[in-house]
């Protein structure tokens, strides 16, 4: 949400009273300005900015941790020959399109069927309660559930349905949507919170005007709700493409990017390179590829977004 | 009618699809280790939850885990919402050449990847002495949180008139204390929303707890946690379940008191 509203202009500050000796002035004014500003710009400079800088730098390197020298592009060439980064960017893909439809329709959805039944509150607190866990915790509970001798099979067993026992984690791309699914169902809550939000601000004198040239369920939902909610949906959206594609938690805890390196993002096979086989100048290209599709993915939106209203 | 009873039904069919898994997690959280069979149970076999809680505070060392959690937490988020209100301060209020330049440097932090950092991090934290200690984790934390609780402050500020300033610089007041008397009350219930959200933050990280902690005494509960998960088979799921519980009781208190307050401040945000 908070990429939206930065366009707005910034106050220009009026200037300062003329002092008496204004050399001097101005010194002490920029003390002050620099004693409230420099905490944080030296904190996002000193552990941001020149980590990225040097993660950058480093990806034109050959750079095993003990010797390093200077390869040029090769690293992003062998990057985009490597079959497994077509995987790992193909489960990105996978990532962002899941994670945008799924949470955000069913949001929606819930959002709309809650508001306009009495005991809605029950199934809302029933979806939000997921999205108070931490992400380690949901994943723990999913690989309760997953696992080959997990609650599902074993639940799939005793009900008589044992030929729908799969090996949810074993094999690609089930080990991709299954997890996907479990995502869904812990994020769900935050943008249906949002859209509660988005349709509290709807005037509920347009609803009844609506209602009164005969608009009903359906019909209603699309042509006077979908539109009225298009701020929220931006937020929603927004935060979900950049969410997905900064995905690690879940899959690092259900299947560590495996079997093998199949069910791996780009995330998790920036973390593999680097610190499971210190290959130091390849990671950091994975890294700078993954801060490119971000930026990217951001900018076209965003610029999309600003045309269309 | 029939669009009701339609309705109906999906809203308790929501329900049970949500609250399905949380459920079965609650009750096999409470089996007793011993008793675990392999097979998931569907009704509590004992309120022996204590026991499970037991032994993943002794075998695992989730208690040390949320200490240090709660450390950095609490801290991390007090210390980076006070940074951004003084940052926000000056953006808003003081007259800084250019705030825009000052703005898009502080909020740069929160569009690229986390995972950019890593690798650098990891070096410069073992050269200067940082790695796997609570300052470094602390540290981290910190620079983190302060992008986002800077915007959500400076936003609020620009709300806040300049007559209010002005008047203050009219009682002779310098900027420290117009900072702290004037505008520290009048942007409580922002920088309250901030902490919120950025001790959520700290709390659930676990990208930066297992790459930059490695001793018990430092690392977050969320790498404890991923430690116990990969010795599945050597504390038993309702070992891990009853930890993952114990770990998510802040988080899901702190979003349950804050629910009404969190929905007002996303409105005053987006």
């Amino acid at each position: 949400m908070a990429v939206l509203t930065t366009t707005e202009k910034l106050p220009v500050a009026a200037p300062p009273a003329a002092g008496t000796r204004p050399r001097r002035f101005q010194w002490r004014r920029a003390m002050w300005v620099g004693g409230f500003l420099l905490p944080a710009v030296v904190l996002i400079a000193v552990l941001l900015v020149v980590p990225f800088l040097v993660t950058a730098y480093r990806s034109l390197f050959d750079d095993n941790g003990v010797s390093s020298h200077f390869i040029g592009l090769a690293n992003y060439v062998a990057l985009f020959t490597d079959p497994d980064f077509g995987r790992s960017l193909l489960n990105t893909v996978f990532w962002v399109v899941g994670t945008l439809v799924l949470p955000v329709l069913l949001g929606l959805l819930i959002a709309v069927l809650t508001n306009s039944v009495r005991w809605g509150s029950v199934a809302r607190t029933a979806v939000v309660i997921p999205y108070a866990l931490s992400g380690s915790a949901t994943a723990l509970l999913w690989t309760f559930l997953l696992q080959s001798d997990g609650a599902i099979n074993q639940t799939l067993a005793s009900v008589g349905l044992g030929g729908l026992q799969q090996e949810w984690l074993l094999h690609w791309p089930l080990n991709t949507v299954v997890m996907i699914l479990a995502t869904t169902w812990q994020a769900t809550g935050a943008s249906m919170i949002l859209f509660l939000v988005g349709l509290q601000t709807i005037p509920s004198e347009t609803l009844e005007a609506a209602k009164l040239d005969g608009a009903q369920g359906v019909r209603l939902f699309w042509s006077i709700i979908v539109p009225q909610l298009r701020p929220m949906t931006i937020v929603v959206v927004g935060m979900s493409i950049v969410n997905s594609l900064k995905t690690f938690d879940i899959v690092w805890l259900l299947t560590r990017g495996g079997p093998g390196t199949a069910s791996e993002t780009l995330a998790l096979t920036m973390y593999r390179e680097t610190f499971t086989l210190s290959r130091y100048g390849y990671g950091a290209a994975v890294s700078v590829v993954l801060t490119v599709v971000v930026l990217a993915a951001s900018w076209l939106y965003l610029r999309r977004q600003a045309t269309q209203r | 009618m029939a669009s009701r009873i339609v309705r109906n039904v999906l809203v308790v069919l929501v329900s049970v699809l949500w609250l399905v898994p949380t459920w079965l997690v609650v009750v096999n959280a409470f089996t007793p280790a011993e008793q675990y069979t392999g097979s998931p149970r569907w009704w509590f076999a004992s309120g022996d939850i204590l026991g499970n809680i037991q032994t993943a505070f002794s075998t695992a060392g989730v208690g040390r885990g949320m200490v240090n959690t709660l450390i950095y937490a609490a801290l991390g988020a007090a210390i980076a919402v006070l940074i951004s209100a003084l940052a926000g301060f000056a953006v808003t209020v003081m007259p800084v050449k250019r705030p825009a330049i000052w703005f898009w440097g502080i909020y740069i932090g929160t569009v690229l990847p986390l995972q950019t950092f890593l690798s650098p991090l990891f070096t410069g934290y073992a050269k200067t002495g940082l790695y796997d200690t609570q300052y470094g984790m602390l540290l981290i934390y910190v620079a983190m949180t302060i992008p986002f609780a800077f915007f959500v402050n400076r936003n609020f500020l620009m709300t806040v008139p300049r007559e209010i300033a002005e008047a203050a610089q009219l009682d002779g007041a310098n900027w420290l204390r117009m900072f702290v008397r004037v505008h520290l009350p009048l942007a409580r219930s922002a920088l309250l929303a901030t902490f919120v959200f950025q001790f959520t933050w700290i709390w659930n990280d676990l990208l930066f707890g297992i790459t930059l902690s490695l001793s018990p005494n430092v690392r977050p509960v969320t790498a404890t946690l991923a430690d116990l998960s990969g010795s599945y088979g050597t504390a038993g799921p309702p070992v891990i379940l009853a930890g993952a519980l114990v770990a998510s009781i802040p988080t899901v208190l702190l979003f349950f008191v804050f629910q009404r307050f969190f929905v007002n401040s996303l409105r005053l945000t987006s």
